[in-house]
């Protein structure tokens, strides 16, 4: 079978039914460009899929699949702290292995970049103002 | 830029001719006739020159520039810091360029060897005792040591005292509030000790000790204050004497200067503005002959500080609970267009002592279209007789220059010392050098030279100008006689009468010179005069008759108008820019800019129109006042016909041509004709005695709403009152 | 598997209490399931209440159009923004540093071509300026010049702190204290220098903000 490519074929057809027949796996194409086979490993708390699949080359062999409420926005600021480092190399363990992590309740929520929205941030200045107002006398 | 700079000395000829050919034609007319030119030779360039020119002055004539650190064109020759050293043919030591009268044949070497071997000595000399703290030094960067040294000192040191065991130090003295002195920097040019006393008249400064214990002081511990005490900054030739306020702000190679003019009195102060990032770091005089020579009051160089404290930086409307509430534009014209077109006709502006003539035409016109003649200016002159109608019965006609030339000057209610006090220098200048009498009718002030005081009742106005007073003798007598009349005096409720007394009294003088004008009425703001030429009526009477509905106050802080004045349901408006008495009482308040931040037409007590420059942007919201009020003529469907600022000076242009004559004195005639229909007068001269209110030192430095936000100005105030405490 | 901590492993693992305030409250996977397929993984109770909340997200960032005309508009705007940001051609304005880390980019590991971001060297044919280093008063004519000559629409990336406010020559006499004194910035891009990976972020930004334009609809507007 390998030696036709055929087991290429079976897999190939057994990734496009585990993504949900064809028709999701073109919207998945559409959206991430790639559609490719790969261990689930664990989902964020934003919905994002993160997989593995150690057939592809380092570098290579693990991604996320960004929550379908971000639709063809998503970006590199939506993954969380606590799988950054595991999507980049940083560490192997798995975030829910990593008890060198604790979490707080002073800690903040994970938020995306927020450029270009009305969330974003502003710089404001600590320098004095140049000019002071006059500030009306109280009644 | 006042001193000579490395540029100036290298390329020359800074030194202006006028300036030298002033000097010498007062050192000729001394001697009567003129008398003949001697030919020196300078650096082989023969040049012709009037007995009694120094080698300084002969070779600046012809453009060379000698170094000098002492030396000042309207000082006294002092001769004592010897940078100026050349050498003469034939003589055996170099002579001192600035004290030594050129003879005739005279070969004056600038450039051979002894002229610079002896430059590089004196500057040795200077320079051992003098620190090597330029990094932290105010001067820096605009130092004449450091340039001079940078020029003409030595490439070579011979100093090895690597341990300072021998460097001279001098305890730095308190001079008040607006000069720093780090004496020992000082290289004894004593520049500062001939101003105060020839300039400023004040004997506070000197030396004591000799050679290497020399020090420039106050001998007790005494503040130096004088109206003029700023120009001893300029004047100082190193970093000993430097501006407290500026003090470690700015380094002169970062700013950026504007040519402007002052508006803090009628002077019309030529001044240059230095700014840095959009902030005034510091004012410095501008040379201009005609009006201030190089120097600046002190309520001008130092209350640029004023600007950046109280100013309003956004349209506020009153709300219903009676606050002030900061709105935007739109909002802000939209009511006060809305209380407009709802009072129609009624309708009234005052404007005060910083509206430029722009905005004066513009309120005019958009006030005449709404069927309104209610304009006035806050400050009062008689309307009897010929009233603002002729030019010269309120213009100061002799020029301020022309008060240098006068013989006899008869004040009239007016302490020139702090309204004008670039025209008392003038008159002190006379004095000193001109024999000038001085006679004054008012309140007993200092004006720091002698004068007659014949006493501050009106009376003795009646007696002059019946002809019945000693002095009459005096003022027949006399070539070049002057009357000067306070704008004070002049807002009596017998102004007129004063006046007319002073136009008969002025008319019964025998000038010497057909052009000598002799009656002159000094302002106190620098509005006035543009306002009384745009048609302006001078007073808030008018506005107290008619109770108009809207009132429109153009920067009027004096408090001429209260809301008492007017009707309950009247609507105020201010357009201004500082928070002052009239914001405090305004209903709706339109955020103006002050005069560093506007190209604006002035027009100075003696009739010259002058404009400032944008030095620095507005700050926050405010606006140019004209373009606020243009801005507001189209909401109320009355739209000016001016877009910019060419086009509203074309339409000033139409009013009065000389309000675009930059530079240009409009002088006034017609005194005889004023004189005339003054006789129609019906007004008496009243009993109470005439009063001025800048009596002392410290009524001068706050008198508006720059000078009373600024807190320079408040020390200064502080100063004179401690100094009053002192027991010298 | 597990760092060494206080709490035996084990006695962790089989409690899941202790398991949680060791490993944190964010959402944990069983760690020993790999199966090797893309079937979801069984979901545990803590994950996610946001992820119900939100709605898929269409495509295009203008949703609320009024009448047809608007719509049709809109839809326009979309294919223009489309085209626009899926061609972004960068003219390098390598300064310094930087500037080796932009051609990172263009290398096969970051591979900026498959996002159709292909550097030219010539502003005529670029709509995208990428400032990659220390401008310097010099400089700062030529890099006005350049910008001038790019045809609109154009854009300006600005690259590490140096083109972002001088960074650390901010106080040097020869340095413009950030390129916005100097052109229009859309995307500034911290670091020093800012990896690829950074730089390759800005561009998707900048992608991001050129689907946000609504040139047609502005213009209908007036």
């Amino acid at each position: 079978m390998s030696y036709f490519g055929l087991d290429r074929f079976f897999t190939f057809l057994k990734t496009i039914k585990n993504y949900g027949g064809l028709k999701a796996s073109l919207y998945k194409i559409y959206r991430m460009d790639s559609l490719r086979p790969g261990t689930l490993v664990g989902t964020d708390k934003f919905g994002n899929k993160y997989y593995e699949n150690n057939a592809y080359f380092y570098g290579r062999n693990r991604w996320v699949e960004y929550a379908p409420q971000y639709g063809t926005d998503y970006d590199g600021s939506q993954v969380p702290a606590e799988w950054f480092g595991w999507l980049h190399y940083k560490t192997d363990y798995l975030p829910s292995q990593d008890a060198a992590r604790p979490k707080y309740k002073w800690m903040m929520e994970h938020t995306q970049n927020l450029s270009g929205t009305p969330g974003q941030f502003m710089p404001y200045s600590t320098t004095q103002p140049k000019v002071q107002a006059w500030v009306p006398p109280k009644k | 830029m006042l001193r000579t700079t490395l540029g100036k000395v290298l390329t020359g000829g800074s030194l202006s001719p006028k300036r030298v050919t002033a000097v010498v034609r007062a050192a000729s007319s001394q001697t009567g006739k003129k008398p003949e030119q001697i030919e020196v030779f300078i650096d082989d360039i023969p040049v012709k020159v009037d007995p009694g020119t120094t080698v300084l002055q002969a070779a600046a004539m012809i453009g060379i520039e000698i170094p000098r650190f002492c030396y000042h064109e309207r000082l006294a020759v002092a001769g004592n810091c010897r940078m100026c050293l050349v050498e003469v043919e034939k003589s055996p030591k170099p002579v001192a360029a600035c004290a030594m009268p050129v003879m005739k044949g005279w070969r004056i070497k600038t450039d051979s060897e002894m002229t610079k071997k002896a430059r590089e000595g004196i500057m040795e000399f200077l320079l051992i005792n003098h620190p090597l703290d330029c990094p932290i030094c105010d001067q820096g960067g605009e130092c004449d040591l450091q340039d001079q040294s940078m020029a003409f000192g030595s490439d070579r040191s011979r100093f090895v005292d690597i341990d300072h065991t021998g460097k001279r130090a001098v305890e730095d003295k308190d001079l008040g509030p607006l000069i720093k002195t780090v004496m020992t920097r000082c290289i004894h040019c004593t520049r500062c000790i001939r101003f105060a006393s020839e300039v400023a008249g004040v004997d506070d400064l000197g030396t004591t000790g000799r050679g290497n214990d020399m020090q420039i002081g106050t001998y007790v511990e005494k503040m130096f204050l004088s109206e003029l005490s700023g120009n001893v900054i300029d004047l100082c030739p190193v970093g000993a004497l430097t501006s407290k306020p500026y003090s470690f702000t700015a380094r002169p190679w970062e700013i950026r200067k504007i040519d402007s003019i002052d508006v803090l009195d009628a002077v019309g102060s030529n001044i240059v503005v230095s700014s840095r990032t959009g902030e005034v770091m510091r004012i410095m005089p501008r040379v201009n002959e005609e009006i201030n020579e190089e120097w600046i009051a002190d309520k001008s160089r130092f209350s640029y500080d004023g600007l950046k404290r109280q100013r309003l930086i956004t349209p506020m409307l009153r709300d219903n609970t009676g606050e002030l509430k900061p709105v935007d534009w739109e909002a802000a014209l939209l009511t006060v267009a809305k209380q407009i077109r709802n009072a129609g006709s009624s309708i009234g502006a005052v404007a005060g002592g910083f509206a430029d003539a722009e905005v004066l035409v513009a309120v005019k016109d958009l006030l005449n279209y709404l069927g309104s003649e209610a304009l006035c200016t806050e400050h009062t002159f008689p309307l009897d007789g010929s009233g603002t109608d002729l030019r010269s019965s309120y213009l100061l006609n002799n020029g301020i220059a022309g008060a240098e030339e006068a013989d006899f000057v008869l004040l009239v209610g007016t302490n020139p010392r702090f309204e004008a006090p670039l025209l008392n220098s003038r008159l002190r200048k006379a004095y000193v050098h001109n024999e000038l009498d001085v006679a004054l009718i008012g309140p007993k002030v200092d004006l720091r030279y002698q004068y007659q005081h014949l006493g501050d009742s009106p009376s003795i106005l009646q007696q002059l100008a019946n002809g019945q007073h000693e002095v009459n003798k005096k003022l027949k007598a006399a070539k070049k006689p002057l009357i000067i009349v306070g704008s004070e005096v002049l807002a009596r409720p017998d102004g007129s009468a004063i006046l007319a007394a002073a136009q008969k009294l002025s008319a019964s003088t025998s000038p010497e010179e057909q052009n000598w004008r002799v009656l002159n009425v000094l302002h106190k703001v620098a509005s006035q005069v543009a306002a009384l030429d745009i048609g302006y009526t001078p007073g808030v009477d008018r506005i107290r008759e008619l109770n108009p509905k809207v009132l429109l106050l153009l920067g009027a802080d004096d408090g001429a108008i209260e809301k008492s004045d007017l009707p309950n349901d009247s609507f105020i408006i201010y357009l201004g820019h500082h928070g002052d008495h009239g914001a405090s009482i305004a209903d709706a308040i339109l955020p103006g800019v002050a005069y560093t931040e506007k190209q604006a037409t002035y027009v100075n007590t003696e009739g010259r129109a002058q404009q400032t420059l944008v030095a620095v942007s507005p700050p926050g919201r405010a606006r140019d006042d004209w373009k606020i009020i243009r801005a507001l003529s189209e909401l109320l469907g009355a739209k000016l016909p001016y877009d910019n600022l060419n086009e509203i000076r074309d339409r000033l242009e139409e009013v009065a041509p000389h309000l675009t004559k930059y530079g240009e004195a409009e002088t006034a005639n017609y005194f005889k004709q004023a004189q005339e229909l003054s006789k129609g007068i019906k007004t008496q001269l009243d009993n109470s005695p005439f009063d001025v209110k800048l009596k002392e030192l410290s009524d001068y430095f706050m008198t508006d709403s720059i000078s009373r936000a600024s807190p320079t100005m408040a020390k200064c105030v502080q100063a004179v009152l401690k100094q009053k405490q002192s027991k010298f | 598997m597990l760092r060494s901590t206080a709490v035996p492993v084990k006695e962790a693992l089989n409690n899941p209490v202790l398991l949680r305030t060791l490993v944190g409250s964010f959402s944990s996977v069983p760690f020993k399931k790999r199966d090797h397929s893309t079937t979801p993984v069984q979901d545990q109770a803590n994950q996610t209440s946001l992820q119900a909340t939100e709605k898929y997200k269409p495509y295009s960032p203008f949703q609320n159009t009024s009448n047809l005309a608007e719509f049709a508009l809109a839809r326009l705007d979309d294919l223009l923004n489309w085209g626009r940001k899926g061609s972004l051609w960068p003219l390098t304005f390598g300064l310094a540093c930087c500037a080796v880390e932009m051609m990172h980019i263009a290398a096969p590991r970051y591979d900026m071509d498959r996002y159709g971001v292909v550097f030219r060297a010539s502003p005529r044919q670029s709509d995208c300026i990428i400032v990659a280093g220390t401008l310097t008063n010099k400089m700062a004519p030529a890099l006005r010049k350049v910008y001038d000559q790019m045809p609109e629409p154009r854009w300006v990336i600005s690259m590490g702190s140096c083109a972002n406010g001088g960074g650390y020559y901010h106080y040097s006499y020869s340095v413009v204290r950030g390129c916005d004194r100097i052109v229009p910035v859309d995307i500034y891009v911290p670091g020093c220098p800012p990896t690829a990976e950074a730089l390759m972020y800005g561009v998707l930004q900048l992608q991001k903000k050129i689907k946000r334009y609504n040139t047609l609809q502005m213009w209908y507007r007036k």
